[in-house]
């Protein structure tokens, strides 16, 4: 059995004391990711720094994950880190957001590179008395951001269920309500799992305390998801690279080669393409990928192009199949859900800088025309009078964006490279917000 | 069964598909450097993480030439492998060296070593930052990964530094998808890492894979050394054996290349890179747990020196 798949990059959403940072520890602990100084540390750390969070005679594995000094000290952790484990089957990136303050913009700054999100419910917050059990705002925000970041697979791992004894009933209650607020959110199917991060059930090994639950550990279900990195299959597939950077051939000062990232759909010696905004048209004669020569570029390779005559490109042009050339409805105005990073609010109206592929233009936000409650997860329209209210940090909205010239944007669901935009303060250079394309079909 | 052979047939054998992902992944942050900045350079300590990203580097430009200078910090406590390493290596790539040498600031008197022999490993942060001044360079690529240290887990892949090379990790850029934000302001730069993503373990296989050449200190050789605290401290003029200690003849190689003054081997026989996968999978200790006595003085090491410009 060799590592056959490609690396798979999962966030986990979690809020304080859900249990985040042992399911992590337990992970990298069960998986032996973890060295013999490293916890040496752990042991050192562990009833010192949190005793009360700690437990006699165990290892605290929340400690795992716990980097800096300032985080050690106040017992919070600061910004997303990334944490890395191998199995016999797979190699896994985790990024491990913080679930206090910051949350939407450390979620949404790891969601972006994320292909699972699995969703930590803490089993021991939820009142069971109630006919119909609520799930806390936290969960309904996990949800909704994940939802809108587009991650296509889901995974609810419900957690201590030590404290509840394993509770059968209880878990299928939990799962019911998720269930509602998938449906309400229009998320993608999930599989739900018990666990105990802290005991270790359901982690890494079915658990004889869960053997009323057919499904796999959480690790088996992330080492059994598939990846497609395709786009969705809904629009004609057509190539597009975003233009890197142009080089020339060391043996062949005339022969320039173009180079980016394989997006949407593959790219093949003998394609006409189009080089977006020029318009120039050419055929692909040559394609070379970090492996060697190749006659077709796969979704995701970083290819460099010799085309069969000279035309101008340079970074920050789009190099599309001719097929493409239809679908792009190239604009200068979108609507978009955008997640302010910013601890500076948005002024509607101000230019911002945005980057799009690999070009930088100057883009306002022109109105804001809903916001997203994050505590129920339902769209408000904003009130009478309201338009030019601010944006603050960690808000999301849908809003209307001007760009100051045209350029090929798509659904942020049909296509991630065209769909997505990064807004940059002018004065500070900031990151200021993650934008999400939304396009009528 | 040859260790050899153990590796071939090891179920830890990275797949093709496991290592093209990071390949493309670091060659795309690359042909940004590339493409985005006006004076970009890659920073080469002919350790086997910064000659993968030279390897890397030069994919990622050709069949170009590489657009960039290498620049080496010269802490002047050197594994003379290490160097003719270098040498060799620039010639046949016909690349452009810049080197940085810690002395050049002793005698400017912007470090000042509180006594001869003492480690040079944290005074380099002076001289990368004085040469990042004189070549004006607007992005410096490394070869740091995550998995070596926990204050390297929350680093970015394009790191944000002022004009004092900090790194602020409480105010650090989102970074989002691959729409890296590469705005600068005036003598701001960023230090850039295309192989955050990847372990100790990839990077050897990589080696493996693609016959990367590093110095032969890499690989077992006999060397004399003095058992130290769990640590075998190579005996070099700059790091003699202390009164009572006894010198003794091992079979070692190095896991990690830098100053002389605070670098150990572990035992091995591993003589290529594939020998070194089988070693690293049965590994107990981390990297930089078993080799560097900097990082052994405090937990939070590496985040102080990061603050003050390290790398």
């Amino acid at each position: 059995m060799t590592i056959s798949s490609r690396p798979l990059r999962f966030i986990t959403c979690g809020s304080v004391d859900d249990g985040k940072s042992t399911l992590i520890g337990r992970l990298l602990y069960d998986s032996k990711a973890l060295m013999i100084d490293q916890l040496d540390s752990l042991a050192r750390h562990t009833n010192s720094a949190r005793g009360a969070r700690s437990f006699t005679g165990e290892l605290d594995l929340s400690l795992i994950t716990d980097g800096l000094e300032a985080e050690r000290e106040q017992g919070i952790t600061i910004d997303v880190a990334y944490r890395y484990f191998t199995t016999p089957k797979r190699k896994f990136i985790i990024a491990d957001a913080p679930g206090h303050e910051q949350y939407t913009r450390n979620m949404v700054t790891g969601a972006s590179k994320s292909d699972v999100a699995v969703i930590l419910i803490d089993v021991t917050k939820v009142d069971f008395t109630q006919n119909e059990i609520i799930l806390l705002p936290q969960t309904k925000r996990h949800a909704a951001i994940a939802g809108l970041l587009g991650i296509r697979h889901l995974i609810v791992a419900v957690n201590k269920m030590d404290a509840i004894a394993f509770d059968e009933t209880k878990f299928n209650r939990v799962v019911d309500a998720f269930t509602q607020i998938a449906a309400s959110l229009a998320l993608p199917p999930f599989a739900a799992i018990p666990i105990s991060a802290l005991r270790g059930d359901g982690v890494v090994a079915h658990s004889e305390n869960t053997s009323w639950f057919n499904g796999a550990s959480l690790l088996a279900s992330l080492e059994a998801i598939e990846l497609h990195d395709s786009g969705t299959g809904q629009e004609q597939p057509h190539s597009l690279v975003a233009v890197q950077y142009v080089t020339r051939d060391a043996a062949d000062d005339h022969r320039r080669w173009i180079t980016g990232d394989v997006a949407d759909a593959a790219i093949a010696v003998g394609d006409a393409i189009r080089v977006f905004p020029s318009g120039a048209q050419a055929v692909v004669a040559e394609l070379s990928t970090p492996r060697g020569s190749v006659a077709t570029a796969k979704i995701g390779e970083a290819v460099a192009i010799a085309l069969d005559r000279q035309v101008d490109v340079a970074r920050g042009d789009w190099i599309v199949g001719s097929k493409l050339e239809t679908a792009i409805a190239a604009s200068q105005q979108a609507s978009a859900v955008i997640a302010w990073l910013d601890t500076t609010p948005l002024v509607v109206g101000r230019r911002l800088l945005a980057r799009h592929g690999t070009r930088w233009l100057p883009a306002r936000v022109s109105r804001v025309e809903r916001r997203l409650n994050l505590q129920t997860a339902q769209w408000n329209l904003p009130s009478a009078g309201s338009e030019s209210a601010t944006v603050s940090c960690n808000e999301i909205v849908e809003a209307t964006i001007e760009f100051a010239s045209n350029i090929p944007l798509a659904d942020y669901s049909a296509s991630q490279t065209r769909g997505a935009i990064v807004l940059v303060d002018p004065g500070t250079h900031a990151t200021a917000a993650a934008g999400m394309i939304r396009v009528e079909k | 069964m040859t260790a050899r052979d153990a590796f071939l047939t090891s179920e830890f054998r990275a797949s093709d598909t496991h290592l093209n992902w990071l390949e493309d992944e670091a060659i795309s942050i690359l042909r940004e450097v590339f493409g985005a900045f006006e004076r970009p350079a890659i920073l080469c300590s002919c350790g086997k993480d910064s000659l993968v990203v030279l390897h890397l580097a030069m994919k990622a430009a050709a069949p170009g030439k590489l657009p960039v200078p290498i620049v080496h910090i010269d802490t002047g406590h050197n594994f003379p492998e290490v160097i003719s390493f270098r040498e060799a290596l620039v010639a046949r790539h016909g690349l452009q060296l810049i080197v940085g040498h810690l002395d050049d600031s002793i005698r400017r008197g912007t470090i000042r070593l509180a006594h001869p022999l003492e480690s040079r490993n944290r005074h380099q942060t002076v001289t990368l930052l004085e040469t990042i001044e004189a070549n004006r360079f607007d992005a410096v690529v490394g070869g740091a990964r995550r998995d070596e240290e926990k204050a390297r887990a929350k680093e970015r892949v394009f790191s944000h530094r002022d004009s004092f090379g900090q790194w602020q990790p409480r105010a650090q850029r989102p970074e989002l998808w691959n729409l890296y934000n590469t705005q600068l302001a005036p003598n701001e730069n960023f230090r850039v890492f295309p192989i955050s993503n990847w372990t100790e373990l990839d990077v050897w296989n990589y080696i493996a894979r693609e016959n990367i050449e590093l110095p032969s200190i890499y690989y077992t050789h006999r060397r004399e050394v003095i058992e130290r605290s769990g640590l075998l401290v190579p005996v070099t003029d700059i790091t003699p054996p202390r009164e009572g200690e006894t010198v003794v003849t091992r079979d070692v190689r190095f896991r990690t290349v830098g100053d002389i003054s605070c670098t150990c081997p572990v035992a091995s026989t591993a003589a290529n890179a594939h020998d070194v996968v089988i070693e690293t999978i049965a590994a107990t200790n981390s990297e930089r747990g078993a080799t560097r006595m900097d990082d052994r003085a405090n937990d939070s090491a590496m985040e102080r020196r990061k603050k003050e410009g390290y790398f």
